[in-house]
């Protein structure tokens, strides 16, 4: 029964911790499917989003309630922004320029924030009690839970978002551009929001973690997690990346205790590397990728 | 109401793809463009709707005007706001969404909600077909349902003028027929404008007013529905022949376009 009790808290919080991937590689998701375009700035984005909601919080001494709507809906403009100013400058280059621009966007900012506000971790409190919740004999770790909750209405509204008026019209862009453009759609328009809403699912990903381990540049390295979970779940399927976020997660928390005592250790961090390689050789389209439609 | 006076479009800054056409479409008024493949009809249209920035085409003489207002600087939403719209060829239905969802696709341009349901209705009555498959996903519709809701979408942005191309590519007769009956009600009905670009000169002539042939991107003939019908050379090229001719019996020269002489 332990035994059971062990695996089951393990998947629990592995799952919690997963919603919050599925968040952040929900924004890689969003982007791909607008434009076609793999985002790999994602990573650093949450990071920028939480260094900016640190600086709200600690540096302007904003209320809880104000800095953490402020940092998120900021990213929402750096999104767009970094769409204006270098993306669409892109267009109709070959692919790997448009990787080699989202890499490097990462890698800059990666340096660029803690140069801005000093290479020390931040505490970045958001008011969660540390005690953790006990149900039976199961620990659960309350920041865990308030991420996943959060994460998880998050990605319901998207799905929601999705079947209104605009989220249909996003849809269309990402099925087909010359159509969309033909019945008045603004493409462009549609691929900037595309890159706003990113910039928002990351940056509420990089608060709920960073509340966890802390605000510095470690933070975009969520964005393999994230990675993992969009290439798993198949990049263009919101149910995709949430059953794959939630694989990882439970994979990432539950393998190493158990390698463990066979003296595996630190395999903590390799499970979201082995996810991206097992997923690209033996299923390339991932769990969930969209089938071309082919009429016989 | 459209008026395209002498233009010119070239590709990737060297293929002169259109070597000044001008024509003309009245409000209301429904007009043809005939011509063989690669004659330049379909770019003569995106050069009209603003579709040739993406694949790299661009208008380089001449005047393209809308109710007496030269709109070559506006991109393809812009136009299809002040009423162009363009239903390309091959339907490019958005697979992924449903029927529904294809027709909501199209609304940008409209704010109220209840004109919106409105057009829906109204489309669908137009296309009692797309009723029946409402929510099934668009890309497994048949040809024939593709075309008519790639139609349907079109008249969502309540056009001025409605550019079809091709729309009886790769469909049955009875469809063709079909389709063009409902394209010639609308026409009637709403005194929306239709250019029709078509390979089938038959049943292009059977809805339109006027006609004009284009031929290596210039346009080598014009005329009302009837002239063009009963032109020897038009019947010999575009609509099968006229009557009884054994081929084998025309000397070669007898057969070339006269105009090409």
């Amino acid at each position: 029964m332990d035994l059971f009790f062990e695996l089951a808290e393990l998947s629990i919080s592995g799952a919690l911790v997963g919603l919050m991937y599925t968040l952040i590689a929900l924004g890689i998701v969003l982007v791909f499917k607008a434009s076609g375009v793999a985002n790999l700035a994602q990573g650093a984005m949450a990071m920028v989003g939480a260094y900016l909601t640190w600086a709200c919080l600690t540096l302007a001494g904003a209320p809880l309630w104000v800095a953490i709507p402020l940092g998120v809906f900021a990213m929402f403009f750096v999104g767009r922004g970094i769409e204006r100013v270098a993306l669409r400058r892109m267009i109709g280059q070959p692919a790997i320029m448009v990787i080699m621009l989202t890499l490097g966007l990462e890698i800059m900012l990666r340096g660029l924030l803690p140069a801005l506000f000093g290479p020390v971790k931040k505490r970045l409190d958001i008011g969660i009690d540390a005690a953790p919740i006990i149900i039976g004999p199961m620990l659960i770790d309350r920041a865990y839970l308030v991420s996943g909750a959060v994460a998880l209405i998050l990605i319901v509204l998207a799905v929601l978002y999705f079947n209104t008026r605009q989220g249909v019209m996003l849809r269309a862009v990402s099925d087909d551009q010359p159509a969309s453009w033909s019945v008045g759609i603004s493409v462009e328009r549609a691929i900037g929001i595309s890159w706003g809403l990113a910039g928002i699912a990351a940056a509420a990903g990089g608060v709920l973690w960073g509340s966890i381990q802390g605000v510095d540049w470690t933070l975009s390295l969520l964005l393999i997690k994230a990675l993992a979970v969009a290439i798993l779940g198949g990049l263009d399927s919101i149910l995709g990346v949430l059953v794959a976020g939630l694989i990882l997660g439970v994979l990432e928390n539950v393998a190493p205790v158990y390698l463990e005592r066979f003296g595996v250790s630190g395999t903590r961090d390799v499970v979201a590397s082995l996810v991206i390689l097992a997923t690209v050789i033996f299923k390339p389209y991932g769990l969930f990728g969209r089938e071309e439609i082919e009429r016989v | 109401m459209l008026k395209l006076e002498n233009i010119e479009v070239v590709y990737d800054h060297v293929f002169l793809a259109i070597k000044g056409i001008s024509l003309e479409v009245a409000e209301g008024g429904a007009v043809a463009l005939l011509g063989s493949n690669g004659a330049g009809k379909s770019t003569t249209l995106k050069a009209i709707s603003g579709l040739l920035a993406p694949e790299r085409g661009e208008v380089t003489r001449g005047e393209v005007l809308f109710k007496g207002r030269d709109f070559k600087r506006l991109s393809a939403p812009e136009r299809v706001r002040l009423g162009i719209v363009h239903v390309l060829e091959g339907r490019h239905v958005f697979g992924h969404l449903t029927p529904l969802e294809n027709l909501i696709a199209a609304t940008s341009m409209h704010r109220s909600r209840a004109k919106i349901d409105g057009l829906v209705e109204k489309v669908l009555t137009y296309f009692p077909r797309l009723k029946q498959r409402i929510n099934a996903k668009a890309g497994y519709l048949s040809g024939g349902e593709q075309q008519m809701l790639a139609i349907g979408r079109a008249l969502m942005t309540e056009p001025k003028l409605l550019m079809l191309d091709e729309p009886s590519l790769g469909l049955a007769p009875l469809l063709v027929e079909e389709i063009f009956e409902i394209i010639a009600r609308v026409n009637r009905e709403t005194r929306m404008s239709v250019l029709l670009v078509e390979q089938n000169a038959t049943a292009a002539l059977s809805i339109v007013e006027h006609a004009y042939l284009i031929e290596n991107g210039r346009i080598v003939m014009s005329g009302s529905a009837d002239t063009m019908r009963s032109n020897p050379d038009v019947q010999e090229f575009y609509l099968g022949g006229a009557g009884r001719v054994d081929y084998r019996n025309v000397k070669h020269y007898r057969r070339r376009k006269r105009w090409l002489a």
